[in-house]
């Protein structure tokens, strides 16, 4: 067994953050919110890095880079449609929507889109404008047509564990802002770090955080060769686990920041604003779970003591 | 990057179940029950164990280990305490006395004690913590007063696991009360049958042999029995303790309880409340995680970074155990009290979440744990 991810792929990981940090980070994304350009100059940076040419559908090498890359786009809250664009079909970006209420992330950029939903019905779609919401400022509400077919499975997974390393990159850099402010702001003559609330606070974070790493690590390396079915179930949990901690970490953020967290001045308050239609769409973690129930008699959710599923014939 | 145990390590975990379910009878719930018959049952299963190599599995062949790799070694943790630790109390001596005696110990001690642990003949207790020092061991007040060649001690230990039945304990005392706090302790191999030791077990809802109080007057102990060097018994302790870093598999335990109650529930299983149900998904992907957090922490093996990820896998999989408890009390309904062998799965629910209420008290509290984290996250040492 080797849990850390390869040398390569890490320092294409920083290789992109650093990209991203050049691009302007959370507070570029900010300024995207009123100017167009900078998305285009999202999608610069991404070509730059060779980012639009990963094959993440057959090149297991470029899935895990793909993978890191999400993961520092998610920490710069990087204003671009990636996963939806390396999972284009024919050219049209493909997004994954709930058909009762479908709203794209960036829906409004040019090109063509299609959209389906988590079991695979594929839709055409006709995005409207932005709405100049503060949670998901680019989400954009959108028309499906009857359903149009269906896309493979595999692509809803790679989507949601794409979208999973996303979230992960913004709660780690949510944890590092945090961890910045209470060493560095100073109350009742100390820093707020010497509290021991504060540091139990952050210990619960940070082990969430962890786990969560460790998660998106496990299921990124077994995409693809597990039994279609617990892949599915892997990409499921992985969601879930991502939105639950992405909600305990920004509250701890945002309680631990204070009044500044709510600020776009700081960047906690851009990466929570920005990562609220990953954590909350397609469907919320409570529907997730839903979906994820009948896994466990099914064998799909996997543990130490479940038979095997066998690969159902194609 | 990959998850694979290795072949060996899949092999190991077949031939333990094998040898569990043909040895370990159905219901067996540990050693520390009111039937003394389950004692025995850890007793020649140990041997068992011991006489396939598995019992010290992790350690070198020259002291009757197995010289297995880490991996097996997860899986035995994994499988052992999924079935109630049918090694019973043997998991203390062959995970950190044993190691530590391999660093420190003397070449007599070393002669004295390792093969009689990797043979399962004996059993070790803790003699650490006292009414006054829990967390805080650096703090202890048993003393231990110089008398001819060797000490005489006097202190009280207390929630001693397996005092009652072990015949040998790593007491810690304070061999100079006037040095600075990490050079005050040293660490004593004694015998539990000299005089001067009275144990008195403490009824707990944990069951009998989990907790004792250990009374030591005038004990007789002597220049060869002590472990490292005198005054170095706090950083002795710590790296010792640094052996059993990973802990208990505690997330083992709740998976099979939940397999083994879904298997029970059969169709029922489905008509359970959907929040249930719901919760039971949370808790096998939370499982997961800690399984997770583990293996990283045994990947780390040396690096710095271990022990805090250690903590982290601590404190994910403590937390578990009181999440599984909760949701298969809720799932049981009326019956969840219920105990004995008439009890749903033999009582090993109702055993789970008594237990469980100690998991993050046990082994270092989940506070320590936190604190051990917060320090790493920080980059500080407050």
């Amino acid at each position: 067994m080797n849990t850390a991810l390869p040398e390569d792929i890490t320092e294409f990981g920083a290789v992109a953050a650093k990209r991203f940090t050049r691009f302007g980070g959370p507070q570029a994304a900010l300024q995207a919110e009123t100017d167009e350009h900078l998305r285009h100059q999202a999608r610069v940076a991404l070509a730059d890095l060779g980012a639009l040419d990963l094959d993440v559908r057959s090149a297991e090498d470029d899935l895990l880079a793909a993978a890191v890359l999400c993961q520092a786009a998610g920490a710069a809250a990087l204003p671009y449609p990636i996963v939806e664009e390396l999972l284009a079909i024919d050219g049209a970006r493909l997004a994954l929507v709930n058909p009762e209420a479908p709203r794209i992330d960036h829906g409004d950029l040019a090109g063509d889109w299609i959209a389906a939903d988590l079991d695979g019905t594929r839709y055409r779609v006709q995005p409207s404008s932005r709405t100049g919401a503060k949670l998901g400022p680019f989400l954009v509400p959108a028309t499906l047509t009857e359903p149009d077919g269906t896309v493979p499975a595999a692509d809803v997974d790679v989507h949601l564990t794409l979208g999973s390393w996303r979230i992960l990159g913004a709660v780690q850099q949510a944890l590092e802002i945090t961890r910045q402010h209470v060493t560095a702001r100073m109350q009742f003559g100390k820093p707020l770090s010497e509290f021991q609330a504060v540091r139990f606070t952050i210990a619960d974070a940070a082990v969430a955080v962890r786990g969560l790493h460790e998660l998106a690590k496990y299921t990124i390396s077994r995409t693809g060769s597990t039994a279609a079915q617990v892949c599915s179930a892997d990409a499921l949990i992985l969601r879930l686990k991502a939105a639950d901690t992405a909600r305990q970490v920004l509250r701890t953020a945002h309680q631990l920041l204070g009044a500044l967290g709510f600020c776009d001045e700081s960047d906690v308050s851009i990466l929570d604003r920005h990562t609220q239609p990953l954590i909350r769409l397609p469907v919320s973690s409570e529907m997730l779970a839903l979906r994820l129930i009948p896994g466990v008699r099914g064998g799909q959710l996997e543990t130490l003591f479940s038979e095997p599923v066998a690969a159902e014939p194609v | 990057m990959d998850y694979d145990l290795g072949a060996d390590a899949v092999e190991l975990r077949k031939r333990l179940r094998d040898l569990i379910s043909t040895h370990i009878p159905e219901g067996f719930l540990g050693a520390c029950t009111d039937d003394p018959k389950d004692l025995a049952t850890t007793e020649s299963f140990c041997k068992l164990l011991a006489s396939d190599g598995l019992l010290a599995l992790a350690w070198p062949k020259e002291h009757g280990g197995g010289g297995g790799s880490v991996w097996q070694q997860t899986v035995l943790r994994e499988e052992m305490w999924a079935h109630h630790e049918p090694r019973g109390a043997q998991y203390m001596g062959v995970n950190w006395v044993g190691p530590a005696l391999m660093r420190y110990g003397t070449p007599e001690q070393k002669a004295r004690h390792l093969s009689a642990i990797s043979a399962g003949e004996v059993i070790w207790c803790q003699g650490f913590s006292e009414p006054e020092a829990g967390t805080d061991l650096a703090s202890l007040r048993t003393r231990a007063i110089p008398d001819g060649d060797g000490w005489r001690v006097t202190g009280q230990k207390v929630w001693t696991s397996y005092a009652q039945m072990a015949s040998w304990c790593v007491l810690a005392a304070c061999t100079d009360p006037n040095a600075p706090k990490p050079k005050r302790l040293s660490l004593f191999l004694v015998p539990m049958d000299r005089p001067g030791i009275t144990v008195r077990p403490i009824r707990s809802m944990l069951g009998p042999h989990h907790l004792n109080e250990v009374f030591l007057d005038g004990v007789e102990v002597f220049a060869d029995e002590v472990l490292g060097e005198v005054g170095d018994g706090w950083r002795v302790m710590r790296e010792a303790l640094a052996f059993e870093r990973v802990g208990i598999a505690r997330y083992a335990r709740c998976e099979s309880l939940l397999d083994r109650m879904q298997n029970e529930l059969g169709d029922d299983w489905d008509r359970l409340p959907e929040s249930i149900r719901a919760r039971w998904v949370r808790a096998l992907i939370d499982l997961r995680v800690a399984r997770l957090l583990a293996y990283r922490a045994v990947s780390l093996q040396d690096d710095p970074s271990a022990g805090p990820a250690a903590s982290a896998a601590r404190i994910a999989t403590t937390t578990c155990d009181q999440q599984v408890a909760e949701l298969l009390f809720d799932v049981l309904g009326p019956s969840a009290l219920d105990s004995g062998t008439s009890a749903r799965l033999h009582g090993a629910i109702e055993d789970h979440w008594r237990y469980a209420q100690a998991a993050t008290v046990a082994s270092g509290t989940i506070e320590v744990q936190r604190m051990l984290v917060a320090r790493e996250t920080l980059g500080d040492h407050g």
